[in-house]
């Protein structure tokens, strides 16, 4: 049981920290702290359904999917169609991109090359539902260019951090 | 909204997999949904604790806050500043472009607006845990520290082009 409680707190360290400030801020200012948990909670509830999905997908990559599969689309041999295949995965997704790590990770130990997956976190960065409303604030001309920028980027920097991942 | 299309997209299309695969052969069948219900917990736990402090960043920092000390600093300084504050915000950047746009409003530069702007979306300083137990210590490392320092680039090669 003590081995247990150690491993929680080992484990959720980090998680458990975010709830002491929590619970401290809303000692300090309960109506702040209120509104700002209440929002995390419809954040929560808002992609409940892509958290469900993602562990779902990863579990039924992990043990379902053949390695072969995977290395085939994603994998070294996909070289240039797989980065791309990331990059426009990337730029199409929406959500944070963290909710997915759990789903990279999956992928990556079952023969996705690194630098595709660094690709798609790069192009997470690109908002695609949100580049209408960006544009009416910040202009046309303005919008278009980080984006593509972003985009440049995010095959650039899948292979620099492959390169280092791969490192010895 | 765009979250829930997202999820109502993925769940169908994870559950027709689902449906797909194990009619024909349910003998993995227990051992995915063992692994799958674990892994949603354990994320929802982490993902969580990310919301609440996006949460809570989002009510104690206000916009005017953000935007005015980002006015007091212009040129190298005002990148770097700029890269900084935004890999701290985090959250829908929806809430990102209207402080973008004050920014512009009271005349911040270009590149300051924009390191701030990419740093928002690219950088996650509070994600970076769960990128570092998912992803590994080198991944996560070499990705940021190549963000944080692009980001100046992109930010210098915004300013030449507008």
């Amino acid at each position: 049981m003590k081995d247990k409680i150690l491993s929680f707190l080992k484990e959720y360290t980090l998680e458990i920290i975010i709830s002491l400030i929590a619970v401290t801020l809303l000692i300090l200012n309960p109506q702040k702290a209120y509104l700002g948990i209440k929002n995390a909670f419809f954040t929560y509830l808002n992609l409940l359904l892509v958290m469900v999905s993602v562990a779902f997908l990863a579990g039924f990559i992990s043990e379902v999917i053949p390695k072969e599969m995977i290395k085939k689309i994603l994998g070294k041999e996909s070289g240039i169609k797989g980065i791309l295949i990331g990059a426009i995965l990337g730029t199409l997704m929406v959500g944070p991109a963290y909710v997915f790590y759990p789903f990279f990770k999956e992928m990556i130990s079952k023969g996705a090359r690194v630098s595709v997956i660094a690709t798609t976190i790069g192009a997470w960065a690109i908002k695609v539902p949100w580049i209408p409303f960006a544009i009416a604030l910040l202009g046309l001309k303005y919008v278009l260019l980080l984006n593509f920028l972003v985009f440049i980027y995010a095959i650039i920097s899948g292979l620099i951090v492959e390169y280092f991942v791969n490192l010895k | 909204m765009q979250n829930l299309i997202m999820g109502l997209v993925l769940f169908v299309f994870t559950l027709s997999l689902y449906l797909f695969y194990f009619r024909k052969d349910k003998s993995k069948l227990s051992k995915t949904f063992k692994k799958s219900i674990k892994m949603f917990i354990q994320n929802s736990i982490r993902i969580f604790a990310i919301f609440v402090i996006i949460g809570l960043l989002e009510k104690f920092l206000s916009k005017e806050a953000v935007g005015n000390f980002l006015l007091k600093f212009s040129g190298l300084k005002g990148i770097i500043l700029g890269d900084l504050v935004g890999a701290i915000m985090m959250g829908p950047i929806a809430s990102g472009y209207p402080i973008a746009k004050y920014l512009f409003e009271h005349g911040a530069e270009v590149c300051v607006v924009s390191a701030f702007l990419l740093s928002w979306v690219m950088i996650g300083t509070i994600s970076i845990p769960l990128e570092y137990k998912d992803l590994g210590k080198r991944f996560t490392i070499t990705r940021n520290l190549l963000a944080f320092f692009s980001i100046i680039v992109l930010a210098l090669i915004m300013e030449v082009l507008l």
